[in-house]
């Protein structure tokens, strides 16, 4: 019956194309091959993100007076609306940490080398995307934490030398938060941010299609001159492999979502004074810890200016690793960037949990 | 297809090979309606609706709602209370007394609204006429809607 | 031309005289002499009162000194002014004082020309008050008029900076009564002396609290319960009709009850009378804090009730506790509880009506309000938990899920061994064998 509507297709597209890539394409096994899948995962939990998303949007509704309400509603009186509901909070954590997973693995095996250096450069783009993608997403309910979490990081983008009285309108549509924002930052969420994502990952993936893998320095020198490495076909083998972690990664969120739900919260009050060791979400935690003990003034400009120009340097470092890194381009170990990776994995993990300290501390809910 | 040929083909055991196939199928099917079942609940709309809206509320029918009576009605989580004057308007205030919170009522022999708990009246405005309430009773707009006769009452906040 | 001239300067002249006019309005057309020199006097006491004068209430309407203290206030001489041939009277001194404010303050007539609204039985009623009595047998440390309304800044009472404004009441009474020097030698009915620490003790209490913290200025100061011109403490047996007055549901119940045949100063027994600190349940009972004990020992049924209602208020106050923490939990969860939590403001009610109804100071009807608050709150559990139920429900179809999950991961871990034996990971593909398509 497949085979008949195959047989239809390819007499009027012609599917020797196809069957070609689905006979050809393969994965070279090798000991570092596990990491191989963390762009799989992290693609999944980007397409749960959308199918659940959708479901949402079939009964959010974004303005300041119902946004609350609504999913209020969601969550108590929409059949199953507390799994969509729950499944896209978690989701979107297990996502941006996988994205930052994948992105170590990437740079530690240092895929980025010749000839990928476009899927890195993509790939960084996506990363922020996420990131744009949780900040935007974190509004919508409208609660307390949400608006003052928003406000924060907002006024953060207002250090900004020169442009950032403009940003900081920009973003909050006005100079306060206010159901303005919530209306920009469900535009952007539901429309600008997966219009664009979807451009950005298409690219990744055709390239990562043309390119194939890439296997690392260390088992490339290990290599003798002539010898190739086993090889695993991509259809049915690997792709069966990815579908096992999709699965895991589904059976994780249900529980997740079944075991720790998501809370509600107090509906945003703008005139309430802002809650005791209010915090972002744990992705931006880093950031904001190390915002927060910058003196006020270091060599007479403002200390909050100097953190922020310092992690907008650090992010276009990031985005120019490849064209950085001289040493791995010559082909020869490229010491510093892993030990740089290295200390920037230690570094953010060690203030995300200091951060969290340091939040509780003051006051907040765990 | 014998079980001697398929192993020197490196084929694994038909039997084996359908047994496990069939419990693939039937955990992909069982896993699918797992993913479906709740997205097509999600789908078909609750019964209620809209979301109970902190902001209004259907407290009524006119028709039912004589002159110089007044009805308890609920308003999101808080009690809100329905009056219609002796002369035939139609007002709503919060219930909840702003004295220590009980629930106030409609007192027809004198036209007052009256908090049973510690003698507290207000009057038709909502303002305190006697005894310890504070402040005057929050008032409510209200609006008609619907075919004369058939008129609805709709309670919102301001 | 003259007469255009003339005409241009019209404008002008007209703004001249009702802008001297206006002057003349906001001060008294009369010539007031006595307030003139006395305003220039270097000594600050005879300064003082002339100075004070230009805000008084009576200047705005009219009065000069002379109205007061007789004299000619025409007259810049001074032997004429002061002249008592024209009338002069000097400082009034205790019932004069009374004498010259009534001679305007009780005339209903003279009053109706300026407040046709207040009342005029000022003098009549302090002649009834504890000093006007005592004031009539020759004490001149008493308040007269001028003590508490003060005698040349005169204020209305409804201004703020009036002396007896509502929230300067407790300080002007307390002037004299916290004065132990000023009240040596006055003593209570029973031979006791006159305590002076009623201000403090007032200041302590809820109701000066609803006053100054929370702006009531319907709350209670010391005119309030001692009366105003006929200022006297509530005598025995009438306490309970004195804060009834606000305190009507409790008063109403309190007289039915068994306290007032007993208790010689009502409320004040277990409330106090100045310090009145905000009630709690605390009072209630028989252990160290609460009150009942004073006067009830073990075994006397006034004993066995303060257990009673103390017991029945706990377990209604513990039960309301119990259901709001269920709520919350359940609501957190993700289950609409608005129906809940207003049943939880009934049952709230109901907490409210028992405290009232203690001051019966029988169990009986304590109990019937508690009991049909405890029948709200067992209404409330049994959603919450039914939809506790739900919660469990959910996770019971979640771990179903997860079996079939665990089912297919299994199964294609073995599938993937099989696939793998079969074709697939080995050493690199031939170029161009063209494989038959996968099968998914």
């Amino acid at each position: 019956m497949l085979q008949r509507v195959v047989d239809w297709l390819d007499e009027r597209l012609d599917l020797d194309d196809v069957r070609h890539f689905v006979g050809e394409k393969s994965v070279p096994v090798h000991v570092h091959k596990l990491w191989y899948y963390l762009g799989g995962v992290t693609l999944f939990l980007l397409g749960v993100q959308l199918a659940t998303g959708i479901l949402l949007l079939l009964y959010y509704r974004p303005s300041a007076e119902q946004a609350y309400e609504s999913v209020q509603f969601i969550v108590t009186t929409v059949q199953f609306g507390w799994l969509v509901r729950n499944i896209h909070a978690w989701s979107a954590n297990l996502l941006i940490a996988t994205a930052f997973a994948h992105l170590f693995s990437v740079f530690l095996l240092k895929a980025y080398r010749k000839p990928r250096e476009l899927t890195w450069v993509t790939g960084v783009v996506l990363l922020f995307l996420m990131l744009a993608f949780g900040f935007s997403g974190y509004l919508l309910p409208w609660n307390e934490l949400s608006f003052f979490a928003t406000k924060v990081g907002t006024s953060i983008a207002g250090a900004l030398p020169l442009v950032g009285g403009f940003m900081l309108r920009l973003l909050r549509g006005g100079d306060d938060v206010t159901g303005a924002t919530l209306s920009r930052f469900y535009g952007m969420h539901v429309a600008i941010l997966p219009a664009v994502t979807t451009l950005f990952v298409g690219i990744h993936l055709l390239l990562v299609q043309r390119q194939g893998m890439s296997v690392p320095p260390s088992i490339e020198r290990k290599l003798k001159p002539g010898d190739e490495l086993p090889q695993m076909k991509f259809f049915p083998n690997y792709v069966l492999r990815d579908v096992v972690l999709w699965y895991v990664a589904l059976a994780l969120l249900a529980a997740l979502a079944a075991f720790y739900p998501w809370e509600l919260g107090q509906k945003a009050d703008p005139f309430a004074p802002v809650p005791a060791g209010i915090r972002p979400e744990w992705y931006f935690l880093a950031m904001f810890q190390v915002l927060k003990l910058l003196p006020s003034h270091i060599f007479g400009i403002e200390g909050e200016l100097v953190g922020v120009i310092g992690f907008s340097l650090a992010g276009l470092v990031l985005l120019l690793v490849p064209f950085l890194d001289r040493q791995t381009a010559r082909g020869e170990p490229g010491r510093i960037f892993t030990v740089l990776a290295a200390i920037a994995l230690v570094f953010m993990v060690a203030f995300t949990v200091y951060g969290y300290i340091a939040a509780l501390q003051a006051g907040a809910a765990p | 297809m014998g079980r001697s040929d398929a192993a020197r083909l490196g084929v694994a055991d038909p039997g084996r090979r359908n047994f496990l196939d069939l419990v693939l199928q039937i955990g992909f099917v069982s896993t699918a309606v797992a993913i479906v079942y709740p997205v097509w609940r999600y789908l078909i709309p609750p019964k209620m609706a809209e979301p109970a809206s902190a902001a209004s509320v259907i407290a009524g029918n006119l028709a039912g709602l004589k002159p110089n009576s007044g009805v308890i009605f609920k308003f999101g989580s808080k009690p809100g209370l329905l009056v219609r004057t002796p002369e035939g308007d139609v007002r709503a205030f919060s219930a909840v007394c702003t004295h220590l919170s009980c629930t106030v009522q409609y007192k027809a022999d004198t036209s007052e609204i009256w908090c049973a708990c510690h003698n507290g009246v207000y009057d038709l405005g909502g303002n305190v006429v006697s005894g310890p309430p504070p402040r005057p009773l929050e008032e409510f707009k209200v609006n008609l809607r619907g075919e004369p006769g058939q008129e609805e009452i709709v309670v919102s906040r301001g | 031309m003259p007469a255009a001239r003339h005409a241009r300067l019209l404008p002008l002249a007209a703004a001249l005289v009702l802008g001297l006019s206006y002057g003349a309005i906001a001060a008294p057309a009369a010539k007031n002499s006595c307030a003139t020199c006395h305003a220039r006097l270097t000594r600050s006491a005879s300064a003082l009162p002339s100075l004070q004068f230009r805000e008084d209430v009576h200047r705005d309407l009219g009065f000069t000194c002379a109205d007061c203290h007789g004299g000619d206030p025409t007259s810049d001489d001074q032997s004429q002014a002061m002249s008592p041939a024209r009338g002069y009277r000097g400082v009034p001194t205790g019932a004069e004082v009374i004498a010259r404010c009534a001679k305007c303050h009780s005339d209903a007539a003279f009053m109706h020309r300026f407040a046709p609204r207040q009342r005029v039985d000022q003098a009549s009623e302090y002649a009834s008050s504890v000093h006007g009595k005592r004031l009539a047998t020759g004490d001149t440390q008493v308040a007269t008029c001028a003590s508490c309304h003060g005698a040349h800044g005169i204020r209305l009472v409804h201004d703020a900076k009036s002396p007896v404004f509502p929230t300067n009441v407790a300080a002007t009474c307390g002037s004299c009564h916290s004065n132990p020097e000023h009240m040596k030698g006055y003593t209570l009915d029973s031979g006791a002396p006159l305590p002076t620490n009623q201000q403090a003790e007032y200041e302590t209490s809820v109701h000066h609290e609803a006053m100054v913290t929370r702006n009531d200025l319907s709350a209670p100061t010391c005119n309030d319960c001692h009366g105003n011109h006929g200022a006297a403490p509530p005598g025995v047996g009438t306490v309970a009709a004195v804060c009834g007055t606000c305190h009507a549901v409790f008063a109403v119940r309190f007289d039915a009850s068994v306290h007032k045949q007993v208790f010689d100063r009502g409320c004040a027994e277990c409330h106090g009378n100045h310090a009145v600190k905000a009630a709690s349940d605390r009072m209630l009972g028989t252990d160290q804090a609460a009150l009942c004990g004073t006067c009830h020992s073990e075994g006397d049924n006034g004993f066995k009730a303060a257990i009673q209602m103390r017991a029945a208020i706990d377990k209604l106050k513990q039960g309301l506790d119990q259901a709001a923490l269920l709520i919350a939990r359940v609501k957190n969860a993700g289950i609409e509880t608005s129906d809940q939590e207003l049943q939880l403001g009934e049952a709230a009610n109901r907490l409210t009506q028992a405290r009232t109804e203690v001051h019966t100071f029988n169990p009986a009807p304590v109990d019937g309000v508690v009991k049909d608050g405890l029948g709200i709150v067992s209404r409330v559990e049994a959603t919450g938990h039914s939809a506790e139920a739900e919660l469990r429900f959910r996770r019971q179809g979640l771990a179903a899920s997860l079996v079939a999950i665990l089912l297919v991961v299994v199964a294609l871990g073995l599938k993937i061994r099989q696939i793998d034996r079969r074709a697939g990971v080995s050493a690199p593909p031939a170029a161009d064998k063209g494989g038959p398509a996968a099968r998914a």
